[in-house]
């Protein structure tokens, strides 16, 4: 009775012309920059949130979830009609959607996709709205040691599911650590490689580091590549799946949302991860896997539902702990400190109509998404025929501005040039950046976790290890680590597998 | 012999060393009494311990499961993305002196010609076009505080 309680306040607040307004951008923009290559959920939601320092500290995370959602949907359009991924998160839809298209059944690949969002986003919601308010329960239980165990792990997962070698995503996140102790200490005071440059005393920023890394570098590499965009315009009709399709896809958008959800909810998981993996179960389970990248409707439906249910899923670490499970969810949280609030156990008490409001705008925000993909894809058509010499001064711009528009400051717009250079490199070298923003956002909380720990425990390490969270935690940490030197297991790790199996 | 990897790991490497230098420099504490410079030199230790694992399992077995050289640095125009990251910094330089405006119009008229070689009118138009857009976008919508420049705007 208290959890519908709950939810009519989220939907009074969710649905105030206000908040409905900016849900309505947010999934706008979301899908927009879903559609666009270059542009992803993140830089845009970094080139936001200075725009959401005059709104309320609902509006704003309202618009930046749809942001978020919204470019999962938008993602899709690219990945089916020109083979371009929109989002990385959309990779796998590339494979059996562009062969659909191929085959003059575009339109229900989108319809597909668009359908299995919806009930992804739907059902995810909804498990959002079970395991949140438990999990609040159990989180206040969490004291320092606990914290770091938990944020260690989630950097693990992370390294240990991305597609590269684990030594070398681990190699980044130590990068993340060490470049997010540049700034103050937040215990002594003390300045930390600033250099007397007074703009890298508050620590290097987010939103350059983000942007350079992942906006600046995919311009620079799309300048070297000549890369043919042969979109399927002519074929896109029949947008409605037919019986058939539903009874083909209805298991496999089941099995993506709760794949998506539960990979969404782990430190470290995320719609990327979530799509690679519901691809992988799904080509396994099925009694034609010989289907799969020929064409598949399957290959459309769990991908694309996964990532819908991961992105709804990863907003409850977040919201609970306080602790951000992937790059998006890391900007959420800067949004929310720049309001004043402080996500964590006890934010679902204090400000319960942002949780329940951002909860139901979500759920409102897929039906406008439903509403947007399906009847308009032909003016997100014409978006994708935007040739990229036009494209990219754009975006680059949005960048530049993006970084400005934060502190007016200059220093930061060249830090995000720098962070370009190093993301460019590290693309070439196939060094991934998102354990390394992970850990340059967790960085400052470790840090503060860890030293809060031993100076608890005087100096012992043993504190993290007789507290029963934090052990096991740390003992999924180390297995982690230690699975990929076994030969048998470097064979099969899902990261790996993938690799080899489908995205050559 | 994969020179690209093994530049790249000494790079990490010479990365993880000034950050456990300046941790050892901001002082490092104990165990019990954590300072400012225990996290950089511990971050830099593991960064350069992972580095160091790399390069060695690249150096025994040849760097074999990795892109060779001429595959990663092959088909690339160094002349249009060194002209594009110069330009970019040299904006960021001269983006606060000549103000939004100017260097925005300077910078989005060589963008517009790198990519692809359009007519100087149309390049001209659109770069005006643009700046004019984003100027409404980010001085009239976000209120941002743009620099004016010494010509004043």
């Amino acid at each position: 009775m208290e959890l519908f309680n709950y939810l009519i306040l989220g939907f009074s607040v969710a649905l105030q012309p206000m908040n409905l307004f900016y849900c309505f951008i947010g999934v706008v923009i979301g899908t927009l920059v879903g559609v666009l290559p270059g542009l992803g959920p993140v830089a845009a939601m970094s080139l936001l949130l200075p725009a959401t320092y005059h709104t309320s500290p609902v509006a704003s995370i309202i618009m930046l979830s749809g942001i978020y959602y919204g470019a999962q949907y938008g993602g899709s359009t690219t990945s089916i009609l020109v083979n371009i991924p929109g989002e990385a998160s959309s990779v796998m839809t590339c494979i059996d959607g562009y062969q659909m298209a191929r085959k003059g059944r575009a339109g229900p690949a989108l319809g597909i996709a668009a359908f299995g969002s919806f009930i992804a986003g739907t059902i995810g919601i909804l498990g959002m709205v079970l395991i949140a308010p438990p999990l609040v329960d159990f989180a206040l239980k969490f004291g320092p040691p606990e914290y770091f165990s938990l944020m260690i792990l989630g950097l693990m997962i992370l390294t240990f599911l991305t597609s590269s070698s684990m030594i070398r995503a681990l190699m980044m996140a130590a990068l993340g650590l060490v470049v997010g102790t540049i700034g103050l200490d937040n215990i002594s005071g003390l300045a930390r490689f600033a250099f007397n440059i007074p703009e890298l005393l508050d620590g290097v920023g987010l939103v350059p580091v983000v942007m350079g890394l992942f906006g600046i570098s995919e311009v620079l590499l799309n300048i070297e590549l000549k890369v043919k965009r042969e979109v399927f315009t002519a074929k896109v009709e029949g947008l409605l799946p037919t019986l058939e399709d539903w009874g083909k896809s209805i298991w496999s958008i089941g099995r993506g949302t709760v794949i998506g959800f539960f990979l969404g909810i782990l430190p470290g998981g995320g719609a990327v991860i979530a799509s690679f993996v519901s691809y992988a179960i799904e080509k396994r389970v099925s009694k034609h896997p010989e289907e799969f990248g020929k064409g598949a409707i399957q290959g459309v439906a769990a991908p694309e539902s996964a990532n819908n249910a991961a992105a709804q899923g990863s907003f409850i670490p977040l919201m609970t702990l306080g602790i951000p499970s992937n790059v998006v969810m890391a900007m959420l949280l800067g949004a929310l400190i720049i309001h004043g609030l402080t996500p964590g156990p006890l934010l679902l008490s204090q400000n319960p109509e942002l949780f329940w409001g951002v909860v139901a705008s979500m759920y409102v925000g897929n039906a406008l998404l439903l509403a947007l993909n399906l009847p308009l894809i032909g003016m997100w058509v014409q978006l994708l025929k935007v040739p990229y010499s036009i494209l990219f001064p754009i975006i680059i711009l949005f960048c530049l501005l993006g970084s400005y528009s934060i502190n007016n400051s200059s220093t930061d717009v060249l830090i995000m040039m720098v962070f370009g250079v190093i993301g460019y490199f590290m693309k070439k070298l196939s060094l991934e950046a998102a354990p390394m923003v992970l850990a340059f956002v967790l960085g400052p909380m470790m840090e503060t976790a860890l030293r809060q720990s031993l100076i608890k425990s005087k100096g012992s390490f043993s504190i993290f290890f007789a507290r029963p969270i934090s052990a096991i935690c740390l003992i999924f940490a180390i297995a982690l680590v230690v699975m990929p030197l076994l030969p048998w297991f470097r064979r099969r790790r899902p990261g790996a597998t993938l690799e080899q199996d489908d995205v050559t | 012999m994969k020179k690209t990897f093994l530049i790249s790991d000494l790079f990490w490497i010479g990365i993880a060393a000034a950050f456990c230098y300046g941790g050892i420099q901001l002082g490092f504490g104990s165990f019990h009494s954590p300072h400012a410079g225990f996290m950089p030199f511990l971050a830099g230790l593991i960064l350069g311990l992972l580095a160091l694992a790399d390069l060695a399992i690249g150096l025994v077995n040849r760097w074999k499961e990795d892109k060779e050289d001429r595959e990663i640095w092959a088909n690339i125009s160094w002349g249009k993305l060194l002209l594009t990251v110069a330009l970019l910094f040299v904006y960021t330089i001269l983006f606060s002196t000549l103000g939004f405006t100017i260097s925005t119009i300077l910078l989005l008229l060589f963008l517009f010609r790198v990519m692809e070689p359009k007519r100087w009118w149309v390049v001209a138009v659109s770069s005006v076009a643009c700046t004019g857009l984003f100027y409404l976008a980010f001085k009239v919508g976000l209120d941002s505080q743009l620099p004016r420049g010494f010509l004043g705007f």
